[in-house]
């Protein structure tokens, strides 16, 4: 497994300072193995926990919270075809390998090496089945935009894997819409629901536009930037509505019925993806961890001498 | 509680105080800094909803232990 990836077993990935915790390259190749691994998946493991060792992404808050969230795992360039990741039907789902294992090295690695352990430092409520693996790739080839880590400062020919903290995933159904607002009302509203845990400051969303919905955006020639301009701009809520469920404090005054509260801040907040089937009018919304310490890190896969 | 433990080890007595359903993660933590054993005090869960003066009478029936854990 450390071959697949040109490394020496004493190799330092990262820390996790809070943990007093150090992350070496031959513990990460055993959770490897256990978790069925083939030794090329391996340079994904490894740029997969480099990236949650980085500190924008704050690792302790996201793993330890009893929000249980996920780490999506988001794989772009050439190596998605050398090693047979799934960017198309059923892509959340079971069946392919690379995607299966590579999510469960991570989370076996989060687990093993990183202390992340259910009751301990995994304090998940209810965590979610993502927590066993949560892999996929991007369908670049038939995206209406340059590829997610291209647009997160990566060169085209380079692989890139990115991490985002995610404690569920839903899926957003539109079968009638032809064009991009009727469709973004409906993610604007499933990412602006009562129950959002990130109410009281910007995080991140994650969206994963699937074929039917890919293509009336591609038809449409919105931007990336366009797309999550409109989601910023229809995701928010009178003040009013939060207070009534409690989800502010005190009583909602006249004025909070007319005062909005964005969710989101700032485009690049809105990571938008295309990937899954063709077929169905589905795609899917996954609300970041509920707060806006962590954020999603995109790290370029090394493929050394592999 | 991290936060405790390295004011600590910067000479500032500190107090740790979790709620009861997170007694196993305070000492795991504990434990990751190589200090099984290390006192924290804690309180019945949940706080968030309470009423002031719910939380009030809380802080009230933990001064006596923060203080004896400060002057320890």
């Amino acid at each position: 497994m450390l071959a697949g990836g040109g490394l020496r077993g004493d190799e330092v990935f990262g820390e996790i300072p809070g943990r007093n915790t150090v992350v070496v390259a031959d513990k990460v190749a055993i959770n490897a193995v256990l978790a069925g691994c083939r030794p090329d998946y391996f340079p994904v493991v490894v740029a997969a926990v480099k990236a949650l060792c980085h500190p924008d992404f704050a690792y302790h808050g996201p793993a330890s919270s009893t929000g249980g969230s996920a780490i999506v795992l988001v794989v772009n360039g050439p190596i998605r075809h050398r090693v047979g990741l799934n960017a198309g039907n059923n892509l959340f789902g079971q069946g392919t390998r690379a995607n299966a294992t590579i999510g469960r090295a991570v989370r076996l690695t989060m687990m093993n090496v990183m202390q992340t352990r259910p009751g301990f430092f995994d304090r998940a409520t209810l965590g979610n089945p993502g927590k066993y693996s949560f892999c996929f790739a991007e369908n670049e080839e038939e995206s209406p935009w340059p590829p997610l880590h291209v647009e997160r400062g990566c060169r085209p020919e380079e692989s890139a894997v990115t991490v985002y903290a995610s404690n569920s995933l839903y899926q957003v159904y539109n079968q009638l819409a032809a064009t991009p607002e009727p469709l973004l009302r409906c993610f604007a509203d499933a990412l602006s629901n009562l129950g959002l845990p990130n109410v009281k400051g910007f995080n991140q969303a994650l969206l994963v536009f699937a074929g039917e919905h890919s293509e009336v955006l591609a038809k449409s020639g919105w931007s990336r930037r366009e797309v999550a301009a409109f989601l910023i701009e229809h995701a928010r809520r009178p003040l009013a509505d939060f207070k009534r469920a409690t989800r502010l404090p005190g009583e909602p005054t006249a004025s909070d019925e007319t005062t909005v509260r964005a969710l989101f801040e700032r485009p690049e907040d809105v990571l938008i993806v295309s990937a899954g089937g063709r077929a169905g009018s589905w795609s899917a919304c996954l609300p970041g961890w509920g707060n806006k310490w962590t954020k999603a890190v995109t790290a370029v896969i090394e493929e050394g001498s592999a | 509680m991290l936060d405790a433990i390295l004011l600590e080890q910067h000479g500032v007595p500190a107090v740790a105080i979790v709620t009861d359903v997170f007694r196993a993660t305070g000492e795991t933590m504990a434990m990751s800094w190589g200090l099984a054993g290390y006192p924290f005090l804690d309180t019945p869960h949940p706080i968030a909803n309470l009423r002031d003066k719910d939380l009030d009478a809380r802080a009230d029936r933990l001064v006596e232990p923060v203080v004896a854990l400060l002057t320890r």
